[in-house]
């Protein structure tokens, strides 16, 4: 009996692989929406991942005799209080925006995940991570930028830590949840009684089985995280000048808001696109993947 | 629902501590030795010791960090480096902006909110429901600067029609129209998940027997929306004010720095450029002290609106 209920498990978990799941992609370009999201999103990370190659001006060169110039046919966005062609330090910046926003949910999504599986597996351990998890979630994520800043000084690592910070306790929450629904399934119990090691039962059969759930609310977050970086790299927390961040760039036209308006619209306009398109995919994917995280 | 806070209040008292020993640390960096700062250049290495014993800065790290708790308590929270004025006096400067702008923004967000999510639920699927569910979207997703950036350049720059730099005084003497910019820019981030939310609860209530009841009964379709089926769906709606009072926070530091509203955040976010350590340890906290505080408000708050919570 116990070799049927393990196929069945193993069975769910091949089911879970996050695309997999029959149809996942075809269901996802059949919704418009969350097709042109995806496209959007695919094209940004397209042109940041090649920016060296796509730029068509040095993002660091300034040239004096060409401030604040409005978008025309050399400069497609303009150029900046110091001449810098804004396309080429968009392109630049959007790099450094969303590596920002993919570092914090993917470390913070592996320590949150972590935590929430242990929660969930050693009973023992339960209360006291949780009680960390509601400890971290009494610190919103800004403020952690601001301290960390304050102690280390301002630059990518500050934000990096707040991002982090920002992702473990919701995932810690989501990948606990699911990770007691999974051990309520008769083929963790079968796993354990055949005398499965406890690794190899959390890894395969735990994990394994939450890894959409926690993919699909990483998914969701992306779009907050990537927020809260540029937030700030707006404050002055995050890069520092003259590397090129999104968040930072819109600061610092703010400066020239009335003589050059596009210097800090352009940068915000990306930053509203990425995250726009990054909510719409994560949304049509839960419809999918898991329609159980709804709200 | 003395659990509910009796609980809340034991995870507060950790995460102050964490505040407090983060702030402590704060301090821990400033770059040069404070007493060799006082003694001068010149001084013997015995005028150094004495100064840092007369400082207790020869004392180990926990006994330092529980005098630092001893001063916060009694409210003595150090200097301004750049001031030279006590840094509690400059926080209890910048309180009040704070709070008037915060509670300025819930003013905008929470009846707009109910507002459009309830309108959105009643005309379920058809075109309102679709513009507003698409707008809330867009407005989750817009960065808090960009929206004041738009308002900054047309309303105040263009049209000229609000100011949108300081405060000119409190909300009863005429600092009503300096308020309104920044409070609106903060109040829009929350407009969109107050919507989305109210949305999803009143389309729940709608489908309960409760409701089908008071149709029954002949009342009127306004009544039975705002009396039976909005206020239950305040119950997580409210739930949802407390957990966006991070972002709500958040969202302050950044619309101050916009606006140069005098309130804590712009403190903090200066004190950290110009390395103002006491001033930066002090704002931080406050702001740590108000997210706390804000939770706990949400948690009574939630027991009076859903009396059940008391009975669980």
């Amino acid at each position: 009996m116990s070799t049927e209920v393990l196929d069945t498990g193993f069975a769910a978990e091949r089911e879970s692989g996050v695309f997999a799941r029959a149809g996942v992609l075809r269901r996802l370009v059949r919704d418009r929406v969350a097709a042109l999201a995806a496209l959007a999103l695919a094209a940004i990370v397209v042109a940041a991942l090649f920016a060296p190659w796509i730029a068509p001006h040095d993002p660091y060169f300034t040239d004096l005799t060409k401030v604040m110039q409005p978008p025309d046919a050399t400069y497609w966005f303009g150029t900046d209080n110091t001449g810098r062609d804004i396309f080429s330090r968009v392109l630049y910046g959007t790099r450094n925006t969303l590596m920002l926003g993919l570092i914090g949910v993917i470390v913070g999504g592996f320590l949150g995940g972590i935590l929430g599986i242990l929660a969930a597996y050693y009973r023992r351990l339960d209360g006291w991570i949780m009680r960390l998890v509601d400890i971290m979630l009494a610190f919103p994520a800004i403020l952690i930028g601001l301290a960390v800043a304050a102690i280390f000084g301002a630059g990518l690592p500050a934000v990096v830590i707040a991002l982090v910070v920002a992702t473990v306790p919701d995932v810690a929450r989501v990948a606990r949840g699911a990770a007691i629904g999974v051990m309520g399934q008769e083929f963790m119990e079968a796993g354990r009684a055949v005398g499965v090691s406890d690794r190899e039962l959390i890894w395969r059969y735990l994990t394994l089985n939450c890894i959409s759930t926690i993919f699909v609310f990483l998914t969701l977050r992306f779009g907050q995280i990537i927020l809260i970086g540029a937030a700030l790299g707006f404050l002055g927390m995050g890069a520092q000048p003259p590397t090129a961040e999104l968040g930072m760039m819109a600061a610092q036209g703010r400066d020239f808001l009335f003589m050059a308006p596009h210097i800090a619209t352009i940068p915000s306009c990306v930053i509203f696109v990425i995250v726009l398109a990054a909510n719409l995919l994560g949304d049509a994917l839960r419809d999918v993947l898991d329609p159980r995280l709804q709200t | 629902m003395g659990q509910q806070i009796v609980h809340r209040l034991l995870i507060s008292f950790p995460a102050l501590l964490g505040v407090l020993f983060l702030c402590f640390c704060l301090l821990q960096v400033v770059p040069a030795d404070p007493a060799m700062i006082i003694a001068g250049p010149d001084a013997k290495a015995e005028t150094i010791a004495a100064i840092r014993q007369e400082l207790g800065l020869d004392r180990s790290i926990p006994v330092q960090f529980f005098e630092y708790i001893m001063r916060v308590l009694r409210g003595d929270l150090g200097r301004s480096i750049i001031s030279n004025k006590m840094v509690s006096e400059e926080l209890a400067m910048t309180i009040g902006p704070t709070v008037e702008l915060m509670l300025g923004a819930m003013l905008i967000a929470v009846p707009s909110g109910l507002a459009l999510g309830t309108l959105a639920a009643v005309n379920r699927g058809r075109l309102t429901d679709r513009i507003i569910m698409a707008c809330s979207v867009a407005g989750v997703s817009m960065p808090v600067f960009f929206i004041g950036l738009i308002l900054i350049q047309f309303v105040g720059f263009k049209w000229a029609l609000l100011p949108f730099t300081g405060r000119t005084g409190p909300v009863w003497d005429g600092g009503l129209p300096s308020l309104i910019l920044p409070a609106l820019t903060l109040g829009a981030v929350l407009i969109g998940p107050i919507a989305r939310l109210t949305r999803t609860a009143v389309l729940e209530v709608l489908g309960a027997d409760f409701v089908r009841t008071a149709r029954a009964k002949g009342l009127r379709e306004r009544v039975v929306i705002v009396h039976h089926a909005l206020r239950n769906a305040m119950i997580p709606v409210v739930t949802l004010i407390g957990l966006q009072a991070a972002f709500l926070l958040g969202g302050a530091v950044v619309t101050e720095t916009m606006f140069s509203w005098p309130g804590v955040g712009r403190l903090a976010v200066g004190a950290i450029v110009s390395s103002d350590f006491p001033t930066a340890q002090g704002a931080i906290m406050i702001l740590a002290v108000a997210f706390l505080t804000i939770n706990l408000i949400v948690d009574v708050l939630y027991v009076y609106l859903d009396p059940r919570v008391q009975r669980r």
